[in-house]
């Protein structure tokens, strides 16, 4: 069967009522983690997957695998959409993906222009989503066959990589995001040793044997940190909401925005196909392009329709982008996309090269429910802007005990123990303390994941090679890998030594 | 607050470390037939982490940048919350979903902002009942009940 066969099995898979149901269920939490100051994607996503485990609880495992996924999936894009609304209404970026978009989007909120902002950025990001589509589509197959010719040193290094990207642009200091990344592999050494079968570091406790638990992890450093964060920082800032007004843009937004929004989802795809390079950064640089080529610069910052197009067309992409990586080599690229990983773990799918042949229908079911899923926000955003700029004044009063609530009894519902829900509330602390202290919790998370993996490769490639190290420097695309992951971590640093400023990822 | 955190914390982080590799090289030898064992990535890991703390030591002790001045955090409310988080999840089991998260949400409603008590129970009440009759009566899962 061709790729376009597939693709009209993913379809038929996204378009049952169910998947339909989830996609919609999923756009719209994203939608409206987007719009929540409190909640990220990488949160929204973490506090949704017990939830999907119970809904599809009830069916066999390859179609709950896909739902579930098809759900988690649309919070991560929807959240994109929703970040947007509260950077040009509030002036407050959702997510750290919209800050670019809060300079223009708010003034042009200022303006009287807030609806056409909102319109545009929902335009982009359709655009963005369907060109992200198109290229997954494409890029699929090619980019999977040549993953499965890798062997465990190849396997070993592209790994490292994808953790030195992340490293490398995550946080203020590298030296600190090595840090979290080489205690996240040491946290995933835990429990049982799937090589030798010999368990370590657990003590004789039972609830250790299987390793820590990642989704509990997540949720404490990402959710519950963020809700602590927010009570003991006060953040409980009242904006005003701008108002909405016309909510069609004019043609002439229109012919302003149309290059912009092409070259941002273009740009924002390829970037976000990077490992390590997410939505942030693919927001900025697209802004700055932008900017650079724009016959009137100047009118940046002062409400250029342009600067909402762009970075909210990239940011979108950007989200498609780092689908590829993950759907066909198994390797995460962000915080979000390793917690969709660690999910699809959960229903014991194996991301990588094998996913396409082994679980068709969760593969491309997920991509075809991206294109419906782009759909559905498109016009859920349109109509219903006004309703989602409400959700803004939700009270925090209320959202973060429940949010504590919801992960709690997300984790037990999993879990079914007291053990895990203590681990919950002390990776609350320390996701407190660790993002305050600028030690980016992303790395430390992804590292969570890909520990088992890397070290499964590891050993078997040493073993193949009777314990020399020389194999995963003999190899060249292994060679290749390592070379490039050397150079994602020093280039930043040597940046910094000149004295300029790197634009840095955060969590997203 | 950065610069001293950052002094402990890669202190912490040094004695994680030092951990990792004690407690590996008491992992008893893998009976695979091979001489890469459970305990080489760990016993690595636990090298590098200490060399970044070293690492990560000298630069808090180089870096000149003072404390961050700001609004003190409100420890009281948190610890308030905290408290009543750890509360929670010990009297899950034994008092059941259903009254534990029900106090649980009064405590932090009102604790975040005083008053409108008819609003927080019924908030409260709704989120508590309605998780539990939907995850038991709809989705068969499985939660403490009530206290017998």
């Amino acid at each position: 069967m061709d790729t376009v066969q597939f693709l009209m099995n993913g379809f038929g898979v996204a378009m049952q009522w169910q998947n339909l149901l989830f996609a919609f269920c999923g756009v719209l939490i994203g939608t409206a983690v987007g719009v929540l100051p409190g909640i990220g994607p990488m949160s929204g996503v973490a506090l949704l997957i017990p939830i999907t485990a119970t809904l599809t609880s009830g069916l066999d495992p390859q179609s709950a695998a896909a739902s579930s996924i098809i759900l988690l999936a649309g919070v991560y894009y929807g959240a994109m959409y929703g970040g947007s609304t509260t950077s040009i209404l509030l002036n407050t970026p959702g997510e750290s993906s919209s800050v670019v978009t809060a300079l223009d989007g708010y003034q042009m909120a200022r303006q009287g222009r807030a609806g056409a902002a909102l319109s545009i950025s929902a335009i982009g990001s359709f655009v963005a989503g369907i060109v992200a589509l198109l290229g997954l589509t494409l890029l699929a197959k090619p980019l999977s066959q040549l993953a499965l010719s890798f062997g465990p040193a190849e396997y070993f290094s592209l790994m490292l990589l994808g953790l030195c990207a992340v490293s490398g642009l995550a946080g203020s200091s590298i030296t600190k995001a090595l840090i979290m990344t080489v205690a996240g592999l040491l946290l995933a050494t835990i429990g049982m040793d799937n090589v030798s079968g010999v368990s370590r570091f657990t003590y004789n406790n039972p609830y250790l044997y299987s390793g820590l638990e990642f989704l509990t992890v997540a949720v404490g450093l990402f959710a519950l940190g963020e809700v602590f964060r927010t009570i003991l920082d006060k953040d409980n800032d009242d904006g005003k909401v701008a108002k909405v007004g016309r909510i069609l843009p004019t043609k002439q937004d229109m012919k302003e925005s149309t290059g912009p929004i092409v070259r941002g989802s273009l740009l924002g795809f390829f970037i976000g196909v990077l490992p390590g390079a997410g939505a942030t950064l693919a927001s900025f640089f697209s802004y700055i392009t932008e900017k650079k080529i724009s016959k009137r610069p100047e009118t940046f910052g002062h409400g250029a329709i342009a600067g909402v197009a762009a970075p909210e067309s990239a940011n979108n992409g950007a989200s498609g982008g780092a689908m590829i990586p993950l759907l066909t080599m198994g390797i995460p690229g962000s915080g979000t996309t390793a917690i969709l990983m660690g999910a699809l773990i959960m229903y014991n799918v194996q991301p990588g090269p094998l996913l396409f042949e082994d679980n068709p229908q969760v593969a491309w079911g997920l991509i075809a429910s991206m294109f419906i899923g782009n759909v559905m926000l498109l016009i859920l955003n349109m109509p219903l802007v006004k309703v989602f700029a409400k959700v803004i004044d939700t009270p925090a009063k209320y959202l973060l005990p429940i949010i504590v609530a919801i992960s709690i009894f997300g984790v037990y519902a999993v879990q079914f123990n007291i053990f895990d829900l203590a681990l919950l509330l002390a990776c609350g602390l320390l996701g407190y303390f660790l993002t305050k202290n600028d030690y980016p919790v992303a790395p430390l998370v992804l590292a969570l994941v890909l520990g088992p993996m890397i070290e499964n490769n590891m050993r078997r490639a040493l073993t193949s090679s009777n314990g020399d190290f020389s194999i995963f420097v003999t190899s060249p695309v292994s060679l290749l890998f390592l070379l490039i992951g050397a150079l994602w971590i020093s280039i930043p640093l040597i940046m910094k030594m000149r004295g300029r400023s790197v634009i840095i990822n955060e969590e997203d | 607050m950065s610069r001293t955190f950052d002094r402990y914390a890669s202190i912490i982080f040094l004695l994680i470390g030092v951990f990792f590799i004690t407690e590996s090289r008491k992992i008893a030898a893998t009976s695979y037939g091979s001489n890469v064992g459970p305990d080489i990535f760990p016993i690595g890991l636990g090298i590098l982490l200490i060399l970044l703390s070293i690492k990560l030591f000298i630069e808090a002790v180089k870096s000149k940048q003072e404390a961050r001045g700001g609004e003190k955090p409100d420890y009281k409310r948190f610890f308030i919350i905290f408290a009543a988080a750890i509360l929670y999840i010990v009297l899950l089991e034994p008092l059941g979903y259903v009254i534990t998260t029900f106090l649980f949400l009064l405590i932090g409603f009102q604790v975040l902002e005083r008053g409108g008590w008819l609003k927080s129970i019924v908030i409260a009440a709704a989120f508590s009942f309605g998780v539990y009759y939907i995850f038991v009566g709809l989705l068969q899962g499985s939660l403490p009940g009530f206290p017998v």
